[in-house]
């Protein structure tokens, strides 16, 4: 229990105090949120529930009118073999996505709980790739996978590799979303290690001795203490993970443009809502979408978050 | 105005909105009938994918008391915003772009005002070579703003390297003299085609398919390309057989369009171009900043099977939204951009001042002829001779509604095929099923 909570509970003098402010400041912490509530309201709650209408209903700008068509868009979408595949290809994107982001971020989250020279310095510029729009790591990484002067098949050649230049994209399924996704994975790895490393640094070091004098070892250390106690952070950064990866558009576009080999539900919801014009089944794919997310999200909350008190 | 809305709140305020829109263009039709007086301070907003020709504009808003809010916007998101505004009922612009491509949608979906009042069709169709692309059943759905073909352009400098003497006239002549490049020159890979899935990969097969003397879908919309023995399947295998044995760098599998023109003609990976934007070697090919191949570029007549073959035009247009506030003033707007000097200037004939960058053609015959007769532009006589003379609509009855869908449908699979992901029957087949899923 930490010292301020012991406070709160021991005087009598404090206890009045918090009695004093609940009567007379009820209303300011209201207050303070309603400007964030209106924001979600208006921006993220009232578009959701029009799309949500929008999904139970026949909207095909080349065929109108419109009428209530009940599961009819999901029908069609689930009929249709380009979306099938799209969403074979997001499973794929979800699983890449979210282990190698929270692995590498644990991974580097570890390294940078150690103080060293320029920590300061690697901390700012881990920030940089998830500050960059994804339509800019697209070309950026189109450079890099350049099968006829990319860094990478430059590097591999170089170390012995492969023989011959080749092409990552655009030719096997599964390749290609690998190498997509690691575009994603660098762009969110900051954000999950800088969660994990938060977490980190909020456990006392006196475990970490206790455990020393215990006997044991690095990795028991790191079994035993560290990873129970950052459930928290590894919890947000999965549900980072699932979210950036569920919805990944800009990489895909930029890499591998329309083709099936990497299309993602995004990508398919742009086409049948923008190329199609068919904005019923657009709005289907789109609550699809969300609904996905939240019941992951939610799953993985459940199954990875603990509350943590030192 | 849609009928049959069931749903009580929603559905109401949405039939509300779409009333209020009906009657706010035709007040917009009879306002735009007005004395030219009436639109002095008033503020359009322009949505096009050209940069602004900032100089000229003041000249317009000077002239008119109009200003002008000019929004560059690229081709592919300014086309979803276009559709985000009209599923919305929403104003976006009071004139936006109208490409070739979306005017059967635009007729079916009734997003943009027919200009016929404004514009007449007898004089637009004697003045303007691509008009028929925005025509349909007699509805003028945009005014051309450019005039665009698909041209072949070739690197003279590398043929003249490979001993080639004269332009190929002939698809065969053409693919052997690709050949000599690859082989005796360090161009190895001298042809390029942009194989990613993307709208530039289906414009270069239905150019492909002209030249090999067809055309992919009929007038009434029905394929023409199934048959082995059909030009489009023809073409399709020729571009598919050129990336498998290398005439074609193998990094275009996923290149757009202007990405591998930036890319591999202009830094000399590849020496010619089958199917290139008119236009391109004034503002890629010789733009210092942005090309190693300076003054070695040119504009050939397209090869095809037995001799020259025909130019598919791509022209953009622009229009005026059926949620346009003030259409006087769109109105003339679009007339002042279709004055021929003026599209001259965009094009070039006044040098880099009022030049649109990536500008192709002038739309109209007194343009090109005042771009031609200026001598700014390179090349510019050979393409308003093709223009005039081997220019043809890709579709002979427009656009069809569903042209998003169909080119969806093409490129995904001619990419595939290129990918080896499937063979090009299985992609003519997949093509061909589309079509009829579409058209019926």
């Amino acid at each position: 229990m930490s010292a301020i909570r012991r406070r709160l509970t021991r005087g009598p003098a404090i206890q009045s105090q918090t009695i004093r402010r609940g009567a007379g400041e009820t209303a300011l912490p209201y207050a303070m949120v309603t400007p964030l509530l209106v924001f979600i309201g208006v921006l993220a709650l009232y578009p959701t529930v029009l799309t949500a209408y929008g999904a139970f209903v026949h909207n095909d700008a080349l065929d109108p009118p419109n009428h209530f068509t009940g599961f009819g868009n999901f029908q069609s979408v689930f009929n249709d073999p380009q979306v099938r595949q799209s969403l074979l290809n997001t499973g794929l994107y979800v699983i890449f996505g979210v282990l190698l982001s929270v692995a590498l971020g644990t991974f580097f989250g570890l390294l940078l709980q150690r103080r060293f020279r320029g920590r300061g310095v690697v901390l700012a510029l881990m920030v940089l790739p998830w500050a960059l729009p994804g339509v800019v790591e697209g070309v950026i990484w189109s450079w890099i996978y350049d099968p006829t002067f990319g860094v990478l098949n430059s590097t591999l050649k170089t170390v012995g590799a492969i023989h011959n230049y080749q092409l990552w994209l655009g030719t096997h399924q599964i390749e290609t979303i690998f190498f997509i996704s690691l575009v994603q994975v660098w762009q969110i790895t900051p954000l999950a290690a800088i969660l994990i490393l938060a977490s980190l640094q909020a456990i006392p070091g006196e475990l970490y001795e206790a455990a020393d004098v215990d006997g044991a070892n690095g990795w028991q250390s790191i079994k035993r203490i560290t990873l129970p106690l950052i459930r928290p952070g590894l919890a947000i950064a999965v549900v980072e993970g699932l979210v950036m990866s569920i919805n990944i558009f800009d990489q895909v576009y930029v890499l591998n443009a329309g083709a099936s080999t990497g299309s993602s539900l995004m990508s398919e919801t742009y086409q049948i809502t923008f190329g199609n014009l068919n904005f019923g089944q657009g709005y289907a794919l789109s609550l699809l979408a969300t609904v996905t997310t939240i019941v992951l999200s939610l799953l993985a909350v459940k199954l990875i978050y603990r509350k943590v008190e030192f | 105005m849609r009928a049959k809305r069931r749903f009580t709140i929603a559905a109401m305020a949405v039939g509300a909105l779409g009333m209020g829109v009906s009657a706010a263009s035709n007040a917009s039709v009879v306002k735009a009938t007005a004395a030219a007086s009436s639109i002095r301070g008033q503020t359009i907003n322009v949505a096009i994918a050209y940069p602004a020709p900032k100089a000229e504009l003041a000249k317009f808003t000077a002239q008119t008391g109009v200003k002008v809010n000019w929004n560059y916007i690229q081709w592919d998101s300014l086309q979803t915003k276009i559709a985000a505004a009209a599923e919305a009922h929403s104003y976006f612009a009071d004139v936006a772009d109208v490409d070739w491509s979306k005017v059967g949608e635009y007729y079916a979906t009734k997003w943009f005002l027919p200009l016929n009042s404004y514009f007449p069709l007898s004089g637009v169709k004697a003045q303007y070579p691509q008009a028929a692309s925005f025509i349909r059943n007699g509805k003028l759905l945009g005014m051309p703003m450019d005039a665009s073909l698909l041209v072949t352009t070739v690197n003279e400098k590398d043929f003249k390297a490979a001993g080639i003497k004269q332009d190929p006239t002939t698809l065969a002549q053409y693919e052997a003299d690709l050949k000599a490049v690859a082989a005796k020159t360090s161009v190895k890979h001298p042809l390029d085609i942009p194989l990613a899935a993307a709208e530039g990969l289906s414009t270069y097969w239905y150019e492909m398919t002209a030249a090999f003397g067809g055309q992919v879908l009929s007038s009434t919309y029905k394929p023409q390309f199934t048959s082995p023995s059909s030009p489009g399947y023809k073409a399709l295998a020729w571009m598919v057989n050129a990336y498998k044995t290398g005439l074609v760098p193998k990094a275009n599998l996923n290149m757009q369009d202007y990405q591998a023109l930036e890319t591999d003609q202009a830094h000399n990976l590849t020496a010619s171009v089958f199917s290139d934007y008119s236009g391109d070697v004034g503002t890629i090919y010789n733009v210092p900043a942005q090309s190693k191949v300076v003054g070695q570029v040119n504009y050939i007549p397209t090869p095809g099977l037995h001799g020259v073959a025909p130019n598919l035009g791509n022209p953009d247009g622009i229009g005026i939204p059926a949620q346009a506030k003030h259409v006087a003033a769109a109105v003339a707007f679009i007339r002042w951009m279709e004055q021929p000097a003026n599209q001259a200037a965009f094009a070039g004939a006044n040098g880099a001042a009022d030049v649109i960058s990536t500008f192709p053609l002038p739309a109209n015959r007194g343009g090109l002829a005042d771009l031609v007769k200026s001598g700014k532009v390179p090349g510019a006589a050979t393409l308003a001779a093709l223009l005039e003379h081997h220019s043809r609509a890709i579709f002979p009855a427009g656009a069809p509604p569903w042209y998003a869908q169909f080119s969806n449908a093409v490129y995904t699979n001619i990419h595939s095929a290129a990918a080896g992901a499937e063979s090009v029957s299985a992609a003519i087949s997949a093509i061909a099923s589309t079509v009829k899923g579409l058209a019926g």
